[in-house]
């Protein structure tokens, strides 16, 4: 194939949900053109939050996204604390901790489970490979489920949340509540090693692709934790770490001719983040279970191929489901309590940040002394992966010229799906010809 | 859109799912997209008058939808739908008469359709025995927490035959 020529042009535009698109043009061996489109993402949500109190933030930005709507809850509910200068208790903060673990629960298992297995068992889809691992499937619904219903009890609901509040929570578990969800996490790690020693058995059909990369991710010294939500911006090329409010100064935004999203870059033309980042900049502090799992894989911290985020993103599942099991001993042995939440508004901007579990991800507003916004900038994490996915790209491309075109089209969307870019979460209608 | 308009329209934390449920689908700051969302909002308020129904604000959390469906006798699913018709107009259909137009890049998670959801909750067994959509025809789908005029006209006609179906 190499000496022929490629048109690879996977372009999928419905009504309105956008997608990106992968465009390699090759002749005689020589790439022609390839890219890495994509449409911008949530930036009118920026818009719409001007004008409206501090207090209804948290709601709005719940509807950005549907998979990560509770990390832009509790960033904005963070960020909105830090501009108008709010401290919330130890309880509400081990709580709001809980809730987050069960996102990135729910999400790396709908990853693995229906992005990525279909890959590996070179299915198209989830729905076909219902037919090929049912088992497998059934499985992963379970966690799914488990994880869904976790975020009910602590988010209030499945997706956008509405527990939250400036200052504290609106509603919070009773002690049995949580000693039957802590009951039921503890009771799911079996399935999950199954599902993880599925993944083991197809896990050859990982491409074996390496490109040196700045991974980007929230580092926490005290205490030294693998953290989702707590700490500041650290990197592989860099020792220090950099405060959240100059989180600007990290992602570094500019625009591209091939997008109308907007990319981003700091010690290199490119970075990563994700669950692969995280591993990379804090794997010595994964759970013991994450470790044997990572280690299962072969996944060691420098690993630069970015097939293996979805193995990092089984290690942290892990890992989550062991540091949730300890939060809730945490909380039990402290006891719950009520808390009286009063906030007043006052003038000021801050930025807040928390780990989605694609990453990095920046929320920033500004208020005036009513606690009315004048000011919002989001910076989510598959913004943050756009310029990676094209020098990844730009590396893997030569080294698979000679492959027939199927096989370079499939290595190239596994590519963007171990990345799972945010690209159509805040529509989701219906598209549909009547047949009778 | 409201922190009180949505916590009212959760029913959360129950321990025993109700045999009918009826799922808003939608995103409410999207326009006519949120039609679903914004129809639940109205059912909510009738929910004392239907033990044995639960109205749920699905939003956009696409594969979550076959959580809601499982352990249930009938679902009534309300959704924006592209069908040919004009601004507004409302059709009751069952999965079986329609075919999506929807192409997947299976790229990301963040895609859904609906269809397809319903196509794996019935491969696995987890489908109630009835399925009942209404489509709505979006007058325009654009950032804006408002309705269209054509749309916000119509809610008191979209609502009667929902609880028309509920009825059946």
């Amino acid at each position: 194939m190499s000496k022929g020529t490629i048109n690879i042009n996977v372009h999928h535009v419905t009504r309105i949900e956008g997608h990106g698109n992968i465009v390699l043009n090759a002749k005689n061996g020589k790439i022609e053109k390839l890219e890495w489109q994509v449409p911008e993402a949530p930036r009118f949500f920026e818009a719409m939050m001007r004008g409206r109190s501090y207090e209804d933030i948290q709601t709005i930005v719940s509807r950005i996204c549907g998979i990560c709507s509770i990390s832009h809850s509790l960033v904005a509910t963070k960020a909105v604390e830090n501009a108008i200068g709010v401290q919330v208790s130890e309880q509400t903060d081990m709580i709001r901790l809980l809730m987050h673990f069960s996102e990135q629960f729910q999400s790396h298992v709908l990853h693995v489970g229906y992005l990525v297995a279909p890959d590996l068992f070179n299915a198209p889809s989830v729905v076909p490979l219902v037919a090929k691992a049912p088992d497998a499937v059934k499985t992963i619904i379970g966690l799914h489920r488990l994880a869904n219903e976790w975020s009910d009890l602590i988010a209030g609901r499945t997706t956008h949340p509405v527990t939250l509040r400036p200052g504290g929570m609106t509603k919070i578990p009773t002690e049995q509540q949580l000693r039957e969800l802590q009951d039921r996490i503890k009771k799911c790690m079996p399935n999950l090693k199954v599902v993880a020693n599925v993944v083991l058995s197809v896990a050859g059909n990982l491409p074996n692709f390496e490109r040196p990369t700045e991974y980007v991710s929230l580092k926490q010294n005290k205490p030294p934790t693998y953290t989702f939500y707590h700490g500041q911006i650290g990197s592989t090329d860099i020792k220090d770490t950099v405060a959240v409010n100059d989180w600007k100064t990290v992602a570094n935004e500019y625009v591209v001719d091939q997008s109308t999203a907007k990319w981003t870059k700091w010690h290199r033309d490119s970075y990563a983040v994700g669950a692969l980042a995280r591993f990379n900049n804090n794997a010595e502090l994964l759970s013991p279970g994450a470790k044997a799992i990572a280690k299962t894989f072969g996944l060691k911290k420098g690993c630069c191929n970015p097939y293996m985020n979805s193995v990092a993103q089984l290690a942290e599942a892990v890992h989550v489901i062991e540091a949730a099991i300890q939060l809730i001993d945490q909380i039990l042995t402290k006891g719950l309590k009520p808390e009286v939440v009063r906030v007043s508004p006052k003038a000021g901007k801050a930025s807040g940040a928390v780990e989605a579990p694609r990453g990095i991800l920046f929320h920033e507003y500004e208020f005036d002394r009513k606690g009315t916004c004048i000011g919002a900038d989001v910076c989510i994490p598959t913004n943050q992966n756009h310029a990676n996915i094209q020098r990844d790209f730009e590396k893997l491309v030569p080294e698979i010229l000679g492959e027939s075109e199927d096989s370079i089209r499939q290595k190239l969307e596994m590519l963007v799906r171990a990345y799972d870019p945010c690209v159509s979460c805040s529509t989701h209608m219906l598209d549909v010809q009547f047949v009778r | 859109m409201s922190r009180n308009n949505h916590q009212s329209s959760i029913i959360n934390n129950q321990s025993v799912k109700r045999p009918v449920v009826v799922l808003g689908l939608g995103n409410p700051l999207m326009g006519d997209e949120g039609i679903g969302v914004h129809l639940i909002e109205r059912l909510v308020a009738l929910a004392a008058e239907y033990p044995s129904v639960d109205f749920i604000d699905a939003g956009t959390g696409g594969l979550s939808v076959l959580h809601y469906l499982d352990g249930r006798r009938k679902a009534i699913i309300i959704d924006c739908a592209f069908m040919d018709e004009p601004p507004g107009a409302i059709r009751r259909f069952t999965p079986e008469e329609v075919r999506s137009r929807k192409v997947l890049a299976h790229e990301s998670l963040h895609e859904a359709d609906l269809m397809q959801i319903i196509a794996v909750a019935r491969q696995l067994g987890q489908a109630p025995e009835q399925i009942v959509i209404f489509g709505i025809q979006p007058e325009q789908v654009q950032p804006g927490g408002e309705l269209s005029r054509t749309l916000a006209e119509k809610i008191d006609e979209y609502v009667s035959l929902i609880l028309h179906e509920l009825e059946q």
